[in-house]
């Protein structure tokens, strides 16, 4: 097994693709000349040439549209947003269009792209280039939507994304492109809407994806030296389909359940989730679900102030006393 | 999901109301707006229509009962639901809700201590018991009255550990503790106490009874030397197997007996016939902490006096822990209370509705007795039986209690 960082890890995921199917091709602002805005792309022009290493001026609207376009007559695209922030100027395209194109069109035309690109409170972005996507794409039938945490799900899920006939939206995180980690060698795909268990532990079941899992998985070992209390941490990896059955076995098992987001907390993403537990397995739970999630404001430009508003280990170690009753 | 059926308001001002008659049954089909019961209201009698569509799965009331607004009164199951399926799984937890009680405390022969201060329960000013879903799954599977049990969580949530440490404390419970202890440490400021869903149940039977029947209490005094040599000569003989008959286990065995003669005494009453049982099963009344419970001893009279010990230990064991299950509970067709223990002379009890009778039983104690024209000394015990007149007249509840006299002055008699 290799170790590689995130970032090289998706460069590797588009660079096989690419070799494998000449239908896939790269295009969003600075791919090409600059290597992307965080060298996700690096020497993919080289190897692939203009035609399909593309540069695009800043209009999200109007390349996300030729991707749809593209992906409807049957190319496969990859659309890079230098951040997910920018997509909300395409959020038309991607919602009206690519998400329900198939639908409209009677399976007429399917939409076999791949959005995909940064995200997240970075480190002093301030409040608008610092959002968390997810829950206003999960909430799309249409969509798919993966968030993977760690270099191998990076590749492994590019890679199932990029086969994917339906259009995804694949949202990494800014501060992990740099994170090592060991990702298997040859052919590794992720398959699609399967969660990953990432500690096992029977006391209290931790929900989480992205960025959240490091905090998640330190206040794990934490709760296990501090409190005697077996965390089991689970990395959602992707957003929908969700893996409802992994999450509910889970927690018939530990009857308790946290839900780690970045996600603002009215209307983000543990809401929804919970809300599946809660249908499914109410009568299992000894304690109402708690999410840990973001502060409901702006986020700040400071640094300090950025950093109070994300999920930390003291805020998890905190709401799994919670629901323990400790 | 089945549609569970609450007593619904049918009249503005109605707090409850008495389910004076079904007009359905397990298995029936209904239609909504089909009539489901009629309701005796504070007001008037009125139908009470369906709003759902269903196969009857579970009625859990029974004709005559009072039911308090929104309580459940049936179990319907959907299109496509196995009616049987969703009356195994939702028709206990309708059981547990309408636990039986009766009369007066009667501690089992060993000496429960009834005077344990009351446990701090989750219960709010509303009534609700606050717990959590698993908590009160893990109560239901292990028969605990959720009510009963000391929340640790917040508000004074109840959650599974305390259902299972109150499950436990059941468990180890069984030696009393030390009254004088309680009274020592109990605060000398006044408390308020919420009612508890078994306290609940208890005020409403109580009143019940004493609103709705008139009862009639009839004593004898009974000499018991014989019965009191005769328990001597078997408890030796039974020493070995650790089984220590008591009194009390003679006055069981002696009512079961006494029923099977007067068979109007083993009876329910209802507003249009008395129902004479054929099972003759002697519910027996057990103090717990903050309340007291009926299990009912079936078939008692065709009962051993080894047997009747032994089956009634393990119903007072199970009653201790609120471990009851609901047919140990239910079917009941007498009751017998008994403060002996506490060396209380004579006492009546209330009755134990829709049964017509309930025994009060005393204390054995050496009393002096007129013998011819002689004063002698004699162990002597006496008992009073509540009786509804509506269903027992005088002359029957005396001939039931000469009966019941004779069998206990010469035990050997029960062997006819």
């Amino acid at each position: 097994m290799a170790e590689l960082t995130y970032r090289v890890a998706l460069n590797q995921a588009m660079t096989e693709e690419m070799e494998r199917d000449d239908r896939v091709f790269l295009m969003g602002e600075e791919v090409a000349q600059y290597d992307g805005a965080y060298k996700v792309s690096q020497g993919m022009l080289k190897q692939f040439g203009e035609r399909r290493i593309i540069d695009a001026p800043i209009s999200e609207e109007g390349f996300a549209g030729i991707g749809i376009g593209a992906a409807m007559v049957g190319l496969r695209p990859i659309i890079e947003f230098m951040t997910f922030s920018f997509s909300l100027v395409a959020i038309d395209q991607i919602v009206n269009n690519a998400a329900n194109m198939r639908y409209m069109s009677g399976g007429q035309f399917a939409v076999p792209i791949v959005f995909r690109g940064s995200s997240g409170m970075a480190g002093c972005l301030a409040a608008t280039h610092s959002h968390r996507p997810e829950a206003w794409y999960a909430q799309i039938p249409g969509l798919t939507v993966l968030m993977p945490s760690t270099p191998a799900d990076a590749k492994g899920l590019l890679k199932a994304a990029i086969r994917s006939d339906d259009p995804v939206i694949f949202i990494e995180h800014e501060v992990l492109y740099g994170d090592k980690g060991e990702v298997p060698d040859g052919e590794h795909v992720v398959p699609i809407g399967k969660a990953d268990v990432k500690r096992a532990g029977g006391d209290v079941t931790l929900i989480t994806y992205s960025r959240s899992l490091k905090a998640t998985l330190a206040a794990a070992e934490k709760l296990a030296a501090d409190e005697g209390i077996d965390a089991e941490v689970i990395d959602l990896r992707s957003i929908r389909p969700l893996d409802l059955d992994t999450l509910l076995a889970s927690i018939l098992k530990t009857h308790r359940a946290v839900i780690v987001e970045e996600d603002w907390p009215y209307c983000g993403l543990g809401a929804g989730i919970a809300d599946r537990i809660n249908q499914r397995i109410f009568d299992e739970l000894d304690a109402p679900i708690r999410r840990v999630a973001s502060k409901d404001a702006p986020i700040p430009y400071n640094r300090r102030m950025e950093a109070s508003m994300l999920p930390n280990v003291d805020r998890v170690v905190a709401a799994v006393k919670d629901v323990c009753y400790r | 999901m089945p549609i569970e059926v609450t007593m619904p308001k049918l009249s503005p001002t109605m707090e409850s109301g008495v389910l004076a008659q079904w007009m359905v049954k397990v298995g029936d089909v209904v239609k909504e707006g089909d009539t489901l019961a009629d309701v005796e209201t504070d007001k008037a009698t009125m139908p009470m229509l369906s709003y759902d569509d269903g196969v009857v799965a579970h009625l859990d009331v029974a004709a005559g009962e009072a039911v308090a607004l929104g309580q459940r009164v049936l179990v319907l199951a959907k299109k496509g639901e196995d009616a049987q399926a969703v009356a195994s799984t939702l028709g206990k937890s309708a059981a547990k809700a309408a636990p039986a009680a009766a009369a007066s405390a009667a501690p089992a022969s060993n000496g429960q201590d009834a005077h344990a201060a009351p446990a701090v329960s989750a219960v709010a000013a509303s009534g609700r018991v606050r717990s959590s879903p698993l908590a009160r799954k893990v109560a239901s599977n292990a028969g605990v009255d959720i009510a009963q049990v000391p929340g640790s969580g917040p508000n004074g949530r109840v959650v599974r550990a305390d259902v299972e440490a109150f499950a436990q404390r059941g468990a180890a419970a069984a030696p009393s503790k030390p009254a004088a202890a309680a009274a020592v440490s109990a605060p000398r400021a006044g408390q308020r106490i919420p009612h508890t869903t078994m306290r609940k149940t208890i005020a409403r039977r109580m009143l019940e009874a004493k609103a709705t029947a008139p009862e009639i209490h009839v004593t004898v005094d009974i000499r018991v030397d014989e019965l009191v040599a005769v328990r001597e000569r078997l408890n030796k003989q039974l020493a070995a197997e650790k089984i220590k008959l008591s009194v009390g286990d003679f006055v069981t065995k002696a009512v079961a007996v006494a029923l099977r003669k007067h068979p109007g005494v083993n009876a329910s009453y209802e507003p249009d016939a008395i129902v004479l049982h054929g099972d003759v099963n002697v519910g027996i009344a057990v103090a717990l902490d903050g309340g007291l419970i009926v299990p009912v001893l079936r078939n008692a009279d065709q009962l051993g006096l080894r047997d009747i010990r032994v089956q009634s230990e393990t119903l007072y064991d199970a009653a201790r822990k609120m471990r009851l299950t609901p047919e140990q509970m239910m079917g009941g067709t007498f009751t017998i209370s008994n403060l002996g223990m506490f060396g209380v002379r004579q006492f009546d009890a209330i009755l134990n509705l829709p049964e017509v009778a309930i025994l009060a039983v005393g204390a054995a104690e050496r009393r002096p007795i007129v013998v011819g024209d002689a004063l002698v000394p004699a162990t002597m015990m006496s008992v009073t039986l509540t009786a509804d007149h509506r269903a027992v007249d005088g002359a029957l509840a005396a001939e039931f209690l000469r009966t019941l006299k004779g069998l206990l002055e010469e035990p050997a008699s029960m062997l006819l």
